[in-house]
C-alpha cells in the first residue's frame, strides 16, 4: 500500500536529484555573477579608478543607446558581418553535406578532416589567416600572383568592404564545417526508402532534392543557423586578432566593442551594461527567429 | 652649448659607470646573497620575457636570485593587473607597465626612496637621459619606477634611394629642389610621394613611398603618427580649462595630409602595428619611415636587414615656422619598472630592480636588436659596444641624442591611455575615409569630454595644470596661427 | 528479330551511358571534395611550414613554401624560453579535468530532461540563452568571487567555469542520444531490480558510450579553445596554451614570427587528434543529439 506512494514521491523528487548537480553549478557560477554583474551595470565602477563606485542609475544604459555611436556602429557592423556569414555558411555548409553523403569510400576521414577547422580556436584561426593574408610575404597573394589573379601587394583589408568581406571569409572556413556536420547529420537522417520511392518515379536527383532533401533538412538548418547566430552575435577572437576592429571602425562588432570598454577603459560597469544590452537584443532576434519559425510551420501545415 | 652639453653627460655616464663599479666591488656579504630567493615578475609579451632573460644568469651569478616571469598578453594586461591590486594583493613583486598609465597606475607602486635609504641602494639616476627622467619615474611626487625602455622616435632612410644620381636628377626636375632627407613634413610627403610606386633602388621592383603604423591598437598608433605633426603646427592636447585643441586648424590640417598621402604607404598600412613597416624598411621597401628607436638595432641587424650600413638616421621632420624648423618628435613612455606595494619580498625586488637598471646590465637588454627595447641612460648612449654593435651605430645613437631636446611627451593624466585610444581610433576613421578629417578629430574632442566629465573635470584640470607647466617649461605651447603659416 | 537484337545493344548504351554519368559524377564529387580540402586545410599546412622555417625565410619573395632546411628550433625556444611545456601542460590538464566533470554533471540533467521532460521546455530554452552570454558579462564578478575564495590562479577555479559553460551544449546533445534510447531495455534491467541509478551506469552509458565520447571530446576542444577566463583566471602556474599564442600577437609579432606560428600548431594539435579520434562519431554523435530536437 505504501509502496506506490512512495514510488510517487520518488517520481517528483528524482528528477530534481538528477539535474540538481549541474542546476546547482550553474546557480553558483553563472546566476550568482550574473545577478552581481546586473548589479554591476547600474554603478560606475571603473578598475583605473579604484574598487569604490557609486551607483548611477540607468546611465550606462541610456549612455550606450543615446550617445555611443561606437557602439551603435558597431551594431550595424555586426549585422553585416552576420548576413552574408550566415548564407555563405548555409549554402557551403550544405554543398559539402551533399556532397560527402554521395561518398561511398574514406566518408569518415574526408569528414573529420574537413571539420578540423570548427575545432579550432578564433584566435588560433584568426592567427593562420592573419600571416597568410600578409601583403607580398603572405601565402594567399602570393598563390594568387602564381595563379594569375591578383597582384602581392592586394590588401585585403585595404577598405571597410573588403575587410568585412575578409572577416567574413575567415569565420566562413572557421565555421562552415560545424554547418556541415550538422546538415549532414540531418541528411542522413533522412529515410532512403523516401528517395527510391521518387527515383521510381521517375524523378531526376534535382527534383528529389528539392521535394525531399530540403523540406525533410528545414529544421536542422533553423538549429545550425541558430546556433550560428548566436555565437556570431559573440565575435570577437577573429576581430581581435585579424582587425582589431579595423580599418577605421569597419569590422568593430559588439563583442568587441564591450571588450574595449571593459579591458581597455576599466569600465567594468560600462561593460556589463553593454552585454546586457547585447544579450537582450540577441534574444529579442531569436523569439523572432522562432516565431518566424513557428508562423511558417502553421502556415505549411 | 652642444660641446659642453656633451661634457656633462659624458661625466655623467663616466659616474654611472664608476657607480656601476662600486656596486660590484661592494662586498655584500656572501657571494650571491639572495640565494634561493625567487621572484615574480610581470610583463606584457613574450618579446619581453625574452628581454629579461638576457640578464638572468648573471642576477643569479650577483645575487643568487632567480626571476619567474609572467607574460599577460597586452590588450588584456593593464585591466588584469589593475584588477589584482584593487583587491590589495598580487602575486606579482616586479611589475612592467607603460608610463602613460602611470596615473592609473602609481598608488599600488612601492616608493622607491625609503628603500635607497635602507639597502644602499644607487640607481644612477645622473645617468637617465632627462627627458625620460621626468617622464617615467614618478607617481604624486614620489619616485616609484625606474625605466626598462626608453621611447622616443626618430627618422631612417634608406641612403641607396637618396643618393641616387638618377633619383636625384628626376626629383629636382619634378619638384625644383634637392632630393635630400626630409626636413619638414611638405619634403617628406613629396619624398613619399615621388618614391612611391617604381623601383627607386634600381630594381624594377614596385616599392613604396613610405612606412607608418596605423592601426589604433595598443596604445594608439595612429595617434603617434599623427601628434608629430600636429605639435609641429602648433597643436596641444588640451588648454588650461581642459578643452580639448585636437580638433583646431593644426590638428586639421595634420589629419589632411595623412589622408591625403596615403596613396604613397604600402598596401595593409591600416592595420601595420610597430614591427611591420620596420620590416619593409629593413627589406628595402620603404625608403622612409619615422618609428621607434628599436628600429635601428633591426636595420643593423644583418640576419634580416639588406640596409645595414646603408641606413641614415636623423630627427623625425617638423614644420617651417617664420624660416624657422620646428621639429616636435614623440615621447611615447615606454616601459617603466616598478615594485609592487603588495610584495612580500620588496628587500630582494629592490635588489632585482637595481639590478637590472645598473648600466651595463640595461645595455644588454637594450642593444639586443630582438628585444624592442630602447636607450634610456646617457651610458647606453656612449657605449663602446653598442656603439660599434653595427655599421653606423655610433651615428644611430647620436641621432637619437640629438633628438631629446625636441621631444613632446603624452598627455600623462589620469586617463592618459583612454584620450590617447579614442583619438587614435577616430584618426584611423578618417584614414579610412569612413569620415572626414576635421568630422573625426570632433568626435574625438567630444570623446575627450566624455571621459573629462567622467574622470572628473576638476581633477583632470589639475593633473593637466602640471602637465601644461612642464610642456611651457619645455617650450612647447600652443600656436593658433602656426597651422596657417607652417611650410 | 531485329528489333530483339537491337533491345540489349540500346540498354548495354544506356547502362554504359549511366554508368559513365555516375563516374563523371564521382569524379566530380572528389574533386570538389578535394577542392574543400585544400581550403579548409591549407592554413594549417602554411602555419606548420612557417613555424619550420629559419628566421632568415619569414620575409622573402617569392616566399619559402616549403623550407628546405626545417628545424624545430621555434619549438625549442617555446618550451625552453617560453615555457611551453608548462602551458601545454596545464591546458591538457584544464580540459580533460573540465571534460569529465561537464561529462558527470550534465549526463544526469540530460537524463531527468529526456526521461521526465525535467523543466518542460524552460530549461532547454534557459540552457539556449546561456549561450548568448558574452563572457565579459561573466568575468569581473567571477573573478571577484574566486579572489575571496582563493581561487584564482588554481586549476579548480578554471575547471569549472569551463564545466558550467559547456553545460549547455553538452545537455543538448546527451538529450538527444537519450529520448533515442529505448526505453524498454532500461526498464526491462530495471525490473529485473537494478536501480535507476545503476541502470544508467550499467545499461545506457555502455551502449550510449560512442555519444558520449562525441560529447566528452568536444568538451575537451571547447575547453581547449577558450581564451578570455583563461586570460584573467589564471596566474604563471595555470597559464594555457591559449594565452601563449597571444603573447605574441600585440606589436612584436615580426620579430618571433617563429615561437608565434609554433605555439599555433601546438594550439591546434587537440583538434586533429579528435577529429581523428572522433571520425566514426562525428556525424553519428550530432545525428543522434540536437538536430532531432
Amino acid at each position: 500500500m505504501r509502496l506506490p506512494m512512495l514510488a510517487l514521491k520518488r517520481r517528483q523528487w528524482e528528477p530534481f536529484a538528477f539535474a540538481s548537480p549541474s542546476l546547482v553549478l550553474i546557480a553558483l557560477v553563472i546566476m550568482f555573477p550574473l545577478a552581481y554583474s546586473f548589479y554591476l551595470s547600474f554603478l560606475d565602477f571603473d578598475l583605473s579608478v579604484g574598487p569604490d563606485a557609486n551607483f548611477i542609475g540607468a546611465r550606462n544604459y541610456t549612455e550606450s543607446i543615446l550617445r555611443d555611436g561606437r557602439f551603435v556602429g558597431s551594431i550595424v557592423n555586426t549585422a553585416i558581418i552576420i548576413g552574408p556569414a550566415l548564407a555563405a555558411e548555409l549554402v557551403l555548409g550544405l554543398g559539402l553535406a551533399l556532397l560527402l553523403s554521395r561518398v561511398a569510400r574514406g566518408r569518415p576521414i574526408i569528414t573529420a578532416l574537413l571539420a578540423i577547422p570548427a575545432m579550432v580556436s578564433p584566435v588560433m584561426a584568426a592567427m593562420a589567416w592573419r600571416m597568410m593574408f600578409g601583403v607580398k610575404y603572405g601565402a594567399i597573394n602570393n598563390l594568387g600572383l602564381q595563379l594569375g589573379i591578383i597582384d602581392v601587394y592586394f590588401d585585403w583589408f585595404g577598405s571597410s568592404a573588403l575587410a568585412r568581406a575578409s572577416v567574413v571569409l575567415v569565420d566562413v572556413w572557421h565555421n562552415t564545417p560545424f554547418m556541415m556536420l550538422v546538415l549532414l547529420a540531418g541528411i542522413q537522417s533522412i529515410p532512403t526508402e523516401l528517395y527510391d520511392a521518387a527515383r521510381a518515379d521517375g524523378a531526376t536527383p534535382w527534383q528529389s532534392f528539392w521535394s525531399i532533401t530540403l523540406p525533410l533538412l528545414k529544421f536542422t538548418m533553423a538549429v545550425g543557423l541558430m546556433i550560428r547566430l548566436i555565437d556570431l552575435t559573440k565575435l570577437f577572437g577573429l576581430i581581435f586578432v585579424l582587425t582589431y576592429g579595423g580599418p577605421g571602425s569597419s569590422t568593430e562588432t559588439v563583442a568587441f566593442t564591450t571588450y574595449l570598454a571593459g579591458f581597455k577603459d576599466f569600465r567594468m560597469s560600462y561593460a556589463a551594461a553593454l552585454s546586457y544590452v547585447i544579450v537582450g537584443g540577441v534574444l529579442l532576434l531569436t523569439l523572432l527567429f522562432l516565431w518566424i519559425q513557428r508562423l511558417r510551420e502553421a502556415r505549411a501545415a | 652649448m652642444r660641446p659642453a652639453a656633451l661634457k656633462v653627460s659624458l661625466t655623467l655616464a663616466l659616474a654611472g659607470f664608476l657607480a656601476a663599479g662600486a656596486f660590484y666591488a661592494r662586498p655584500v656579504g656572501a657571494a650571491r646573497p639572495y640565494e634561493g630567493q625567487t621572484i615574480r615578475a610581470v610583463v606584457n609579451a613574450e618579446y619581453v620575457k625574452y628581454s629579461l632573460s638576457l640578464v638572468e644568469k648573471d642576477l643569479y651569478d650577483k645575487l643568487g636570485v632567480k626571476i619567474e616571469t609572467e607574460v599577460i598578453p597586452l590588450d588584456a594586461f593593464v585591466s588584469k593587473t589593475l584588477l589584482e591590486f584593487n583587491s590589495g594583493s598580487s602575486p606579482w613583486d616586479l611589475v612592467m607597465f607603460g608610463p602613460s598609465n602611470m596615473p592609473d597606475y602609481g598608488r599600488h607602486f612601492e616608493p622607491l626612496e625609503p628603500w635607497i635609504e635602507k639597502l644602499k641602494l644607487d640607481f644612477a639616476m645622473d645617468d637617465i637621459v632627462p627627458v625620460f627622467a621626468k617622464v617615467m619615474l614618478r607617481y604624486q611626487g614620489k619616485l616609484v619606477s625606474m625605466p626598462y625602455d626608453g621611447d622616443i622616435h626618430i627618422m631612417y632612410w634608406n641612403k641607396v634611394a637618396f643618393e641616387r644620381a638618377d633619383n636625384q636628377k628626376k626629383f629636382k626636375a619634378k619638384y625644383h629642389y634637392d632630393l635630400k632627407p626630409p626636413k619638414t613634413w611638405k619634403q617628406w610627403d613629396d619624398a613619399a610621394e615621388f618614391f612611391h610606386g617604381w623601383g627607386w633602388d634600381g630594381s624594377d621592383k614596385k616599392l613604396f613611398g613610405a612606412g607608418a603604423s596605423y592601426k589604433p591598437s595598443g596604445s594608439g598608433y595612429s595617434y603617434h603618427w599623427w601628434r608629430s605633426r600636429f605639435f609641429s603646427y602648433g597643436g596641444q592636447y588640451f588648454d588650461k580649462d581642459m578643452k580639448p585643441l585636437i580638433n583646431t586648424a593644426a590638428g586639421v590640417r595634420a589629419l589632411e595630409e595623412m589622408v591625403k598621402t596615403m596613396p604613397y604607404y604600402p598596401p595593409g598600412v591600416l592595420l601595420f602595428e610597430s614591427e611591420e613597416p620596420k620590416t619593409m624598411l629593413v627589406k628595402g621597401e620603404v625608403p622612409l619611415l619615422y618609428s621607434w628607436t628599436s628600429t635601428g638595432k633591426r636595420v643593423g641587424n644583418k640576419d634580416e636587414s639588406v640596409i645595414a650600413g646603408k641606413a641614415g638616421f636623423g630627427l623625425v621632420p617638423g614644420a617651417e615656422i617664420d624660416g624657422k624648423i620646428v621639429n616636435r618628435p614623440a615621447i611615447t613612455p615606454g616601459r617603466g619598472m616598478a615594485v609592487s606595494k603588495y610584495s612580500k619580498k620588496k628587500e630582494v625586488t629592490l635588489k632585482v630592480l637595481e639590478f637590472i637598471s645598473t648600466p651595463d646590465q640595461s645595455l644588454k637588454i637594450v642593444m639586443d636588436p630582438k628585444t624592442i627595447m630602447d636607450p634610456w641612460r646617457v651610458s647606453h648612449l656612449r657605449s663602446p659596444i653598442f656603439r660599434k654593435a653595427f655599421p653606423d651605430a655610433d651615428k644611430y645613437l647620436d641621432a637619437i641624442e640629438a633628438t631629446f631636446p625636441y621631444l613632446v611627451p603624452d598627455p600623462v593624466v589620469p586617463a592618459a591611455d583612454e584620450y590617447q585610444r579614442k583619438l587614435s581610433f577616430e584618426i584611423t576613421e578618417a584614414l579610412a575615409k569612413r569620415k572626414a578629417p576635421k568630422e573625426a578629430l570632433d568626435t574625438a574632442a567630444a570623446e575627450w569630454d566624455k571621459v573629462t566629465e567622467r574622470r572628473g573635470r576638476d581633477k583632470q584640470k589639475a593633473a593637466w595644470g602640471e602637465k601644461l607647466a612642464e610642456m611651457k617649461a619645455l617650450g612647447i605651447e600652443y600656436h593658433p596661427d602656426w597651422a596657417a603659416k607652417a611650410k | 528479330m531485329a528489333i530483339a537484337l537491337e533491345r540489349p545493344r540500346v540498354a548495354a548504351r544506356r547502362a554504359r551511358r549511366y554508368r559513365l554519368r555516375r563516374g563523371l559524377g564521382h569524379v566530380l564529387t572528389y574533386l570538389g571534395l578535394l577542392a574543400a580540402l585544400v581550403f579548409f586545410l591549407g592554413p594549417f599546412f602554411w602555419i606548420l611550414t612557417t613555424s619550420l622555417k629559419g628566421n632568415e625565410d619569414f620575409f622573402t619573395f617569392p616566399p619559402v613554401w616549403i623550407p628546405a632546411d626545417p628545424s624545430l628550433s621555434h619549438y625549442l625556444a617555446l618550451f625552453t624560453r617560453s615555457s611551453g611545456a608548462r602551458y601545454f601542460t596545464n591546458s591538457l590538464v584544464i580540459s580533460s579535468l573540465s571534460m569529465f566533470a561537464a561529462l558527470a554533471v550534465s549526463l544526469p540533467t540530460a537524463y531527468a530532461i529526456a526521461r521526465w521532460r525535467f523543466g518542460g521546455g524552460l530549461l532547454s530554452t534557459f540552457l539556449l540563452v546561456l549561450r548568448m552570454l558574452p563572457a565579459i558579462a561573466l568575468i569581473i564578478p567571477i573573478y571577484i568571487m574566486y579572489k575571496m575564495l582563493g581561487m584564482t590562479n588554481s586549476y579548480l577555479g578554471l575547471v569549472v567555469v569551463y564545466t558550467v559553460l559547456y553545460i549547455p551544449f553538452a545537455v543538448w546533445l546527451l538529450v538527444g542520444f537519450l529520448r533515442d534510447f529505448p526505453v524498454e531495455i532500461e526498464e526491462a534491467a530495471m525490473i529485473d531490480g537494478c536501480s535507476r541509478v545503476r541502470a544508467l551506469v550499467q545499461v545506457v552509458i555502455p551502449i550510449i558510450a560512442p555519444g558520449l565520447a562525441v560529447v566528452a571530446l568536444f568538451a575537451f576542444i571547447a575547453t581547449w579553445n577558450e581564451f578570455l577566463f583563461a586570460v584573467v583566471l589564471t596566474g604563471i602556474e595555470t597559464k594555457t596554451m591559449m594565452v601563449l599564442v597571444t603573447s605574441f600577437t600585440s606589436g612584436g609579432t615580426d620579430m618571433f614570427y617563429g615561437e608565434a606560428s609554433a605555439s599555433v600548431v601546438l594550439g591546434v594539435l587537440p583538434a586533429f587528434a579528435v577529429a581523428f579520434m572522433l571520425q566514426r562519431y562525428l556525424v553519428k554523435g550530432l545525428a543522434l543529439g540536437g538536430t532531432k530536437g
